[in-house]
């Protein structure tokens, strides 16, 4: 109120809003059309979503999604319960492909580059000039993605028929484990792993819930492992210099040094042949490594390492990773070591399993990028071609990419928007999004999955799939690939995989619907035997063989003088920066630092303290000999004190507005830091490899994050938010505050008086509304909807932030609003270090907790609305009736949970450029400015369920309703429904020991979102009551 | 900081949207291709409610074929026009000139740009398909459609499309009157 605004000033204001607002209630002049179809599809009901099955195209795992599409658009995705790796989940990238699908920035139409840009040209005049170079003298290069059976097997015969050379190029690829497994196991493939059966995991470094392989599906197989279920769950111990969000996860962290896994690994393999197990043509080399030296090695007490070695002892412990984070110069032996480590502890055929057949798709080492790149400089290549790639962003600019590329005299690019490499090209050919496009994936051995487009092409974008640019060109150059289309393409291709599957072909039109209806398909019982079906049965167990070079295992050398390691490592959000321009997922706080739109350092406050550093957010230099960068620092106390990191995904000079800095900060790139290094054994690229200086500059800036405390340890103090349980507290029949039955004598009173007053006392969700305040509609008949959030599965992946924000019309306010506290999620991710030691090995607590409006029973923000349009239903929720709305946001200021969000300016209609507001939700009201919102349970979903049952003649079914958050998350970890059904899984699982509403206890708010206690399996304060 | 204030008053109207009934436009001849989304008062084809839904007694939802079974009662494709007004078959006995428009609207695939004259504001849920399993007419608030010629106009029934009149029914019905019932 600084600037002179009084009062009553302001009261007149919002008066004169609320006269406008009933002006505009009683006409317009503006004339609207309604234009029906002229033939309608049969499929399409107006006002009635209609759902497809995909397959998600965002990363190679290739998830199975449900795409919810109204009047032929695609406005939200879901997992895809049938299929069999991601079983329904779904990850925030998967989510954020709406945004992908409708980007403003997507090419409009094919491009050549002409003197000083770029101009618009036809389709046929751009596949004659691809065709006009591909039919000429020169060899070509295709350096390409990695792409889905039917895809990749047209790539590969284009590539033959023209005679050229194809790369696949996806830094997200696990090269270096592939080459392990070779030298191990003589097969080129990535081993599947089973970690749902494990009965511990170790991981050395892999982020397996975030980017590494299948970070959907291994999360599920975590939450089976991990989560508590009939009060055992399986333990968790991360090894590694840096907890990634997949670390934050374990009970147990072993700080040990970037590049020690082997050390580590090999030694407690040497414990395990000293106790009679076999390393196969290791058992030798590893019965000489000693744990003594291992610990010296990893800067760890020798006691973890032992008790680590006394649980692989007991059998059924998963050794994982190390993944990218132990993609260093002995990637390839850091890899076999874990290999062997398995294979010592009697992993191997039971939850690690070897397949049989290479990998299809494989990223090719970097060593042969090089030899690449150093022949496309010396002019051998006529064209290059690249295809869903972009290493002109992505490759460390010592590799000299841009230098070779622009060596290469005709240079096409097949992408979706101008990326770094595009800008490069002669040739740009706007790709379709895989929601428009055909494709297929393997998602197991033994199953079969389908893409298929769910809407038509977004007309403003003139693209087409990459097959179909394929099959195009080879028309033109007279090669035939059998199909006239991508689409008969791949249809064939799922024939021939159906028919190898053994299902049943009786109808072929019915088995391929089939196919599209479920979008998945498996092997017919395998019992069948001589079938091909038997493909569904494990791997065979495979034994080591010895390697053919004598195997190092030495540790990785870092270069330069610094005295800190560099952790370059993929973003949870942008992976390998490819999904960077996408502004939901630049406003999605980092789950580990909950930094929006910047990029940070992320450093050990002891660390910075030594350097100079005094506050967060002070922007530090971070250089090596290859670079030096300026970005703020975060205060982690989930990182060694001898190193740094800096996540992947920023300082993107080209692709798209968001992505490049035209909008908003793009934040930097730490490739530029890297030498382009290489692991020799496996050829895969170092992304752990320098060490660097950091060195204060003196400037600061506020960093854009969602917490609330700025101290450096980043705890929840003693405020009980996110509770945990000992396990061993658990299960001793101690009475849980729910359980109470009445107790409401002094509440009752004080409601019957009106109003909120914070009192103690007990009750349940399911009480509500008490008796002598069931007036009116008020009474007992109705349902009261609530939520149970179960905080030991919860792995902070914030999919469910993601998925809220794409269900409920939320607007992203950009970096400086999210400075100033203004971002608009309805879902936060909270995230509190409990316990963490980054200096010894030893237990690790860090809290997870996603806070939504609680709706509470006794809301405190009801009763200080001046105008009703904050109030509670007769079936529960706490509604926010946005036309009565006057904007005072008395109601936010009461709330003691921080989940009412505001709408400052216009969010919506300055930062929502057409066409991405075709992705909206039409089941829900597009808010403005001068507007509250918060978490509404989905009523939209809420209704239409009510409005189908009702119609239907019957109640609304236990599990009917999924809010959105529920309906993406990979761990199950959310439970929705009728608490008032004694019967209904949210009521059960309410009634759980470990259940409690946050801070109820002291303020009496009655929510009706009740959270499950992590379970622990060292003591904690918080445990019992 | 007292711009900001008005912004926010401001940006309440345009988040409140605004509801659509047309005022009593003359009824004119146009041309047909120009009745898109222009200034038009007028249908882009004259077409008689009460011959159709009156004097063939055609029910409702065979054109306004989703209202038991969506929240839009749904705008008929043109193709279910044609479906009777096919050349060679109904060609109109009053106004051929009429039908020859939706034979030509279909014959070049073009969708008819019916105006709108029912609409309810942007922050309201109207779901047909729990108002015809209630037992609501579509009278009740539509009017005796199969009595009127060109819709140009609510219906004097439809009272003025403002929340009392809807909550006026509900409470008669016994309906819910809680604010999410329509607005979320």
């Amino acid at each position: 109120m600084s600037g002179g605004m009084e009062r009553r000033g302001f009261l007149k204001a919002v008066g004169a809003g609320g006269a406008g607002a009933a002006l505009a209630g009683c006409a317009t002049d503006k004339v609207e059309s309604l234009i029906p179809y002229v033939t309608a599809p049969e499929e399409i009901t107006p006002g009635v979503a209609t759902w497809y099955a995909s397959v998600c195209g965002e990363c190679a795992s290739g998830c199975g999604i449900r795409v919810r599409t109204r009047e032929g658009r695609a406005v939200m995705i879901e997992g895809n319960p049938d299929h069999p790796l991601s079983k329904g989940g779904l990850c925030s990238r998967g989510v954020a492909a709406l945004q992908g699908l409708y980007h403003p920035d997507r090419l409009a139409a094919p491009r050549r580059a002409v003197a000083g840009g770029f101009e618009d040209i036809s389709w046929d005049e751009a596949l004659d000039a691809l065709a006009e170079r591909l039919g000429g003298a020169s060899r070509a290069l295709f350096l390409t993605g990695r792409q889905g059976p039917a895809e990749g097997d047209l790539l590969n015969r284009f590539v033959e028929a023209v005679g050229g050379t194809r790369l696949t190029f996806d830094p997200l690829d696990d090269v270096a484990l592939r080459a392990a497994v070779d030298i191990g196991f003589g097969v080129k493939a990535l081993p599947r792993y089973d970690i749902a059966s494990a009965r511990q995991l170790v991981s050395f470094g892999a982020d397996f819930l975030e980017t590494w392989l299948s970070p959907t599906a291994f999360a599920a197989d975590f939450a089976a492992m991990h989560g508590l279920d009939h009060g055992e769950k399986g333990r968790f111990v991360f090894v590694g210099p840096r907890l990634s969000l997949t670390g934050q996860n374990a009970d147990e962290w072993i700080p040990a040094r970037p590049g020690s896994e082997a050390d580590i690994a090999l030694a407690i393999a040497g414990e395990l042949v000293r106790n009679g197990t076999s390393a196969g043509p290791y058992t030798e080399l590893v019965a000489g490594r000693s744990l003594a030296a291992a610990a010296a090695a990893a800067g760890v007490a020798e006691g973890a390492l032992a008790a680590l070695a006394v649980r692989f002892a007991e059998g059924g412990v998963l050794a994982l990773g190390p993944g990218l984070a132990g993609s260093h110069g002995a990637a390839a032996a850091a890899n076999l070591a874990v290999l062997v480590l398995n294979a010592a502890a009697g992993n191997v055929g039971e939850t690690i399993h070897i397949p049989d057949a290479p990998d299809r798709e494989a990223a090719s080492p970097h060593g042969d990028l090089v030899e690449a790149l150093s022949m496309m400089r010396d002019g051998a290549y006529g064209v290059a071609v690249t295809a869903g790639a972009n290493p002109a962003y992505a490759l460390p600019p010592a590799a000299g990419f841009r230098e070779a590329f622009g060596a290469v005299p005709y240079k096409v690019a097949l992408a979706s928007v101008m990326d770094e490499t595009a800008a490069m090209a002669d040739l740009v050919l706007p790709v379709a999004h895989p929601l428009e496009s055909w494709g297929d994936s393997e998602p197991a051995p033994g199953a079969y999955a389908v893409r298929q487009p769910v809407m038509s092409p977004v007309p403003l974008f003139d693209s087409r799939a990459t097959g179909d640019v394929l099959i195009e060109t080879g028309r033109r150059l007279g090669h035939d690939f059998g199909a006239a289309s991508l689409r008969e393409h791949v249809r064939a291709a799922a024939e021939t995989r159906l028919d190898a599957l053994g299902v049943s072909a009786e109808d072929g039109e019915v088995r391929w619907h089939s196919l599209l209806r479920t979008g998945t398909a498996a092997a017919a019982g395998s019992a069948a035997s001589g079938s091909p079906a038997s493909a569904s049965a494990p791997a065979a167990r495979r034994a080591l063989q010895a390697p053919n070079t004598a195997a190092g295992f030495g540790a990785p050398a870092l270069e330069g003088a610094g005295d800190l390691a560099l952790l370059v490592h993929p973003s949870a959000r942008f992976g390998d920066g490819t999904h960077a321009d996408r502004p939901w997922l630049r406003e999605l706080p980092d789950p580990v630092s909950k930094i929006m739109w910047q990029s940070w350092v992320e450093m050990n406050p002891a660390a910075a303290e030594r350097a100079g550093i005094r506050r967060e957010g002070e922007i530090v230099r971070v250089s090596s000999e290859h670079g030096a960068l300026e970005l703020p620092v975060w205060f982690s106390p989930g990182i060694r004190e001898d190193a740094v990191a800096i996540a992947m995904g920023g300082g993107h000079e080209n692709h798209g507005d968001f992505a490049s800095g035209l909008a908003n900060d793009n934040g930097v790139n730490p490739m530029t830091l890297l030498p382009a290094a290489a692991d020799e054994q496996s050829g895969a690229l170092s992304l752990v490899s320098v060490r660097v200086t950091v060195s204060p500059t003196g400037a600061w800036e506020r960093l854009a994050s969602t917490e609330g405390t700025r101290d450096a340890q980043h705890h929840q103090d003693d405020r009980r938010i996110a509770l945990a349980v000992a396990m061993s507290a658990l299960g001793h029949g101690e009475e849980d505050a729910g359980e109470h039955e009445g107790g409401h004598g002094q509440l009752q009173e004080l409601q019957e008086g009106g109003g909120f007053i914070p009192v103690p006392t007990e009750g349940r969700a399911a009480d509500f509304p008490l008796p002598g305040s069931d007036f009116g509609e008020y009474g007992q008949e109705h349902p009261r909807w609530a939520m149970v959030v179960d905080l030991d599965k919860c792995t902070g992946c914030s999919a469910c932030v993601t998925a809220c924000q794409a269900e409920n019309n939320i607007p992203w306010v950009g970096e400086r609003e999210t400075q100033n506290g203004r971002e608009m999620h309805w879902l936060r991710l909270e995230r509190y270090y409990e316990t963490v030691d980054a200096a010894e090995a030893g237990p690790l607590d860090v809290r997870f907790l996603p806070m939504l409006c609680q709706h509470c029973n006794n809301a405190p923000c009801e009763p200080v609305c001046p105008v009703f349009a904050a109030y509670h239903t007769p079936d529960g929720l706490n509604a926010q009736v946005y036309n009565r709305c006057v904007g005072t946001r008395y109601c936010a200021n009461n709330c003691p949970y921080k989940v009412r969000v505001f709408n400052w300016y216009r969010y919506v209609s300055e930062n929502v450029k057409e066409p991405l507001n075709w992705q909206f939700n039409p089941d829900v009201t597009v808010r403005d400015n001068g507007v509250m919102e918060k978490c509404t349970f989905c009523v939209q979903r809420i209704r239409e369920a009510g409005n189908r049952a009702s119609v239907e003649g019957r109640e609304v079914r236990d599990g009917e309703i999924r809010t959105a958050c529920q309906s993406v998350c990979p761990s199950e970890a959310i439970v929705f429904g009728n608490v008032k059904d004694p019967e209904s899984a949210v009521a059960l699982a309410a009634a759980d020991e470990r259940s409690y509403r946050v801070l109820d206890e002291l303020i009496n708010t009655q929510p009706a979102v009740h959270y499950l206690k992590k379970a622990t399996f060292h003591d904690v304060d918080e445990g019992g009551h | 900081m007292k711009r900001k204030w008005l912004a926010a008053g401001t940006g309440l109207v345009s988040a409140l949207g605004a509801v659509l009934f047309l005022g009593a436009g003359q009824t004119q001849e146009e041309d047909v291709a120009s009745g898109g989304e222009q200034e038009s008062q007028s249908q882009p084809i004259q077409f008689p409610h009460d011959t159709h839904a009156g004097q063939f007694r055609i029910d409702c939802q065979y054109c306004h074929f989703s209202a038991e079974r969506s929240v839009d009662a749904g705008i008929p494709p043109v193709e279910t026009c044609i479906g009777c007004h096919r050349e060679g078959l109904v060609a109109g006995r009053t106004h051929p000139e009429e039908v020859a428009k939706v034979r030509e609207f279909f014959e070049s695939n073009t969708p008819i740009p019916w105006r709108r004259i029912y609409k309810v504001s942007d922050h309201v849920r109207f779901p047909h398909l729990r108002h015809v399993a209630a037992g609501v007419s579509c009278q009740t608030c539509h009017g005796q459609v199969q009595e009127m010629g060109v819709l140009e106009s609510v219906a004097p029934e439809a009272g003025d499309l403002k929340m009392g009149w809807c909550v006026s029914c509900h409470l008669e019905r016994g309906a819910s009157r809680d604010c999410t019932v329509c607005h979320y």
